[in-house]
C-alpha cells in the first residue's frame, strides 16, 4: 500500500500509527524504567486490538463494542451506588442500552433521539408494579441518570460512525479523549501546583490547561485524516470539545465516587480500575461532538 | 427536612473478577447469572448424551443442606449437578480449592461458571473458622462438599467435618461410582458412554465428629448400598 491510500484512509492510517507510537511508548517505558506504567501498559495491549478490530469489523462491530461497554460501564456504576440489588430498574437500562445502539446503528434518528424519554416512561411503571415505595426515589434517579448517561450518551459513539467520514470522527474522538486524559493526569503530576476542585483533589489548572492546549494541538494535526471537510474554527471546536468534554466527563464520575465513597469503580482493567474509570471522559465529548457536528456541517445521516 | 440517598456499594466492587467469581455466599450478578445458567445447561446436555446417569434415594429435604460427596473425578461435580432437579442445581455451591481452581482466571471462570464451584482455601489457617461464620449466617442454600479434599484421598477430614456438623446444616451423604473409571485422576481426557450412578443417603446425625466420619466412610465404601 503506497503512502497516497494510507493517507486517505483514517482506519488504516490510524492502526499503523497508533500500533508504531505504542511500540515506541513502550520503548520510553522500558528505557526511563518507570516501572508503574507497565501494568497499564499491558492492559492497552490488550484494549487497543479489541477497540480496532471492532473497528475494523465495521458499524455493526462498533455498535456491538459500545453495547457492551455500555452495559459494563452501567453495571459497574449500578454495584456502585448500590442500584444493581434492584433488578428490575438495571434490566430496563440494559434494554435501553441495547435499543439506543440498535437505534444509532440502523440509523434511525427519529427513534434514537426518542428513546431516553420511552427509557425514563418505562422507568416510572417500576415502582407502581412493584407496589413499593421505600427507596423508589432514588432507584428511578439513579437508573434515569444510567438511561441518560450510559445508554443514551454513549450510544452517540456507534451514531458518530454513520458520518460521512465516520471513522475519522469516532477514532479522533476515542483515541484524543484518552490521551486527554493521561496527559491531564501526568502533567498535574510533573508540574501542577494549583488544585482547582474538590470533586477531584489531584486535578490541578495546570494540568488541565496542559490537556486542553494539547487537544487543540492534536485536532488540527489531525485535520487531514479525521476531518477534512471542517473548516478551521470547526476543528479548534473539535479540539475544544475533547479538551473541555472529556474532564467534565471525568469530574462527573469522580463526583459519584466521592459521593458513594470508593476509588474506582472497578477492577477489571489493571492500573486503570474499572471500565467506567476509562470511558467516563468520553461520556459527555461522544454526544456534544455529535450534536455539535450535526448542527454546523449537516454529518449525520438519519 | 432533607433528602439524602443511601448508597451501599457492593462488597465485592474492589475485588478482582477471579475473586468475585470465588466468592460465597455469591452476590447477585445478572450477567454471571445468566452465563451460569447457559453454561450449567450446556454442560448438563453434554453429560446425559454422553452417560446414564442414575440417582439413588431420596433428594434431601430441607433449605440448607450440605452434600458429603466421595471424590475421585473431576467429572463427580457434574454428576451430582446432572442428578439434581434444577432449582437445586441453581443454587448449589461446590466447594472447591482456591489454588487449584481460582489462581488464574480462565480456570476460575470454568469452575465457577460450568461447576458451580465457589473458592475454598485449604491452605489458609483460619478458613474453617470464616467458613463457620458464613455457615451460620446463611439463612438457606446448598452445598457440594468433598471432605477427602482431594480425588486421591479416601478419608474425611476431622475439622470440615466439625464445622459442618456444628453449622445447624442438615449433612447428606452421597456416594459416587462410575466416575473413577470415566475420567481417572492424572487422564487428561474423559472416557464417554459408561453408566454414572448418584446415591444420596439419609442426613447423617451430627452429634460426633468422629462416628459422622465413620459413617461417612462406611456410606462411601458400600455406595451407598445399605442406605439407598
Amino acid at each position: 500500500m503506497d503512502a497516497a491510500t494510507l493517507a486517505l484512509d483514517p482506519l488504516r492510517f490510524y492502526t499503523v500509527v497508533t500500533a508504531i507510537g505504542f511500540g515506541l511508548m513502550g520503548l520510553v517505558i522500558a528505557g526511563l524504567r518507570v516501572a508503574v506504567a507497565w501494568t497499564p501498559y499491558r492492559t492497552w495491549l490488550v484494549m487497543l486490538p479489541v477497540v480496532f478490530a471492532a473497528l475494523w469489523l465495521g458499524t455493526l462491530g462498533w455498535a456491538a463494542l459500545v453495547t457492551i461497554v455500555s452495559i459494563y460501564a452501567f453495571k459497574e456504576f449500578a454495584k456502585a451506588t448500590g442500584l444493581y440489588r434492584e433488578t428490575l430498574f438495571v434490566l430496563v437500562v440494559y434494554a435501553a442500552i441495547i435499543a439506543m445502539n440498535l437505534f444509532a446503528y440502523l440509523p434511525y434518528y427519529g427513534f434514537f433521539m426518542v428513546a431516553p424519554l420511552w427509557a425514563v416512561a418505562a422507568l416510572t411503571l417500576i415502582p407502581i408494579l412493584l407496589n413499593r415505595t421505600a427507596g423508589m426515589l432514588q432507584a428511578f434517579a439513579l437508573s434515569v441518570v444510567g438511561v441518560v448517561y450510559f445508554a443514551w450518551f454513549l450510544a452517540h459513539l456507534t451514531y458518530l460512525a454513520h458520518a460521512p467520514a465516520g471513522l475519522g470522527f469516532v477514532i479522533y474522538v476515542v483515541l484524543a479523549t484518552q490521551f486527554n486524559d493521561a496527559l491531564a493526569f501526568l502533567f498535574g503530576k510533573k508540574i501542577g501546583r494549583h488544585h482547582w476542585t474538590v470533586i477531584s483533589p489531584n486535578k490541578t489548572v495546570e494540568g488541565s490547561l496542559f490537556a486542553l492546549a494539547t487537544s487543540i494541538v492534536l485536532a488540527f494535526l489531525n485535520w487531514g485524516i479525521a476531518f477534512p471537510q471542517l473548516p478551521w474554527w470547526g476543528v479548534l471546536a473539535a479540539g475544544v470539545i475533547v479538551g473541555v468534554g472529556g474532564q467534565i466527563g471525568d469530574l462527573t464520575m469522580a463526583n459519584v465516587k466521592r459521593n458513594v465513597g470508593i476509588k474506582d469503580f472497578g477492577t477489571l482493567l489493571p492500573g486503570h480500575g474499572g471500565i467506567l474509570d476509562r470511558v467516563n471522559s468520553l461520556m459527555l465529548v461522544a454526544p456534544v461532538f455529535f450534536h455539535f457536528m450535526g448542527y454546523f456541517f449537516g454529518a449525520f445521516p438519519g | 427536612m432533607s433528602l439524602q440517598f443511601d448508597y451501599q456499594p457492593f462488597p465485592d466492587i474492589d475485588k478482582p473478577l477471579r475473586e468475585q467469581l470465588g466468592q460465597y455466599p455469591r452476590v447477585p450478578d445478572i450477567t454471571l447469572d445468566v452465563l451460569r445458567s447457559l453454561a450449567r445447561w450446556a454442560v448438563i446436555g453434554a453429560m446425559r448424551a454422553q452417560y446414564r446417569i442414575v440417582r439413588r434415594g431420596a433428594l434431601p429435604a430441607g433449605e440448607r443442606v450440605a452434600l458429603l460427596a466421595s471424590h475421585h473425578s473431576h467429572l463427580d461435580t457434574l454428576t451430582v449437578l446432572a442428578a439434581l432437579p434444577e432449582k437445586r442445581r441453581r443454587q448449589i455451591a461446590a466447594l472447591a480449592a482456591r489454588d487449584y481452581f481460582f489462581e488464574r482466571l480462565p480456570r476460575a471462570i470454568a469452575a465457577s461458571l460450568f461447576g458451580m464451584a465457589v473458592a475454598f482455601d485449604r491452605t489458609r489457617y483460619t478458613e474453617l473458622r470464616h467458613w463457620a461464620r458464613v455457615l451460620e449466617a446463611q439463612r438457606a442454600g446448598w452445598l457440594l462438599v468433598y471432605p477427602s479434599g482431594s480425588r486421591k484421598r479416601a478419608e474425611a477430614h476431622d475439622a470440615i467435618l466439625f464445622v459442618l456438623a456444628h453449622s445447624g446444616w442438615t449433612l447428606v451423604p452421597v456416594a459416587i461410582r462410575g466416575t473413577a473409571e470415566a475420567w481417572p485422576a492424572g487422564k487428561r481426557l474423559w472416557r464417554p458412554f459408561r453408566t454414572l450412578e448418584v446415591t444420596f443417603g439419609e442426613p447423617l446425625a451430627t452429634d460426633s465428629t468422629r462416628r459422622l466420619s465413620d459413617e461417612l466412610a462406611r456410606f462411601w465404601a458400600t455406595g451407598g448400598a445399605a442406605d439407598a
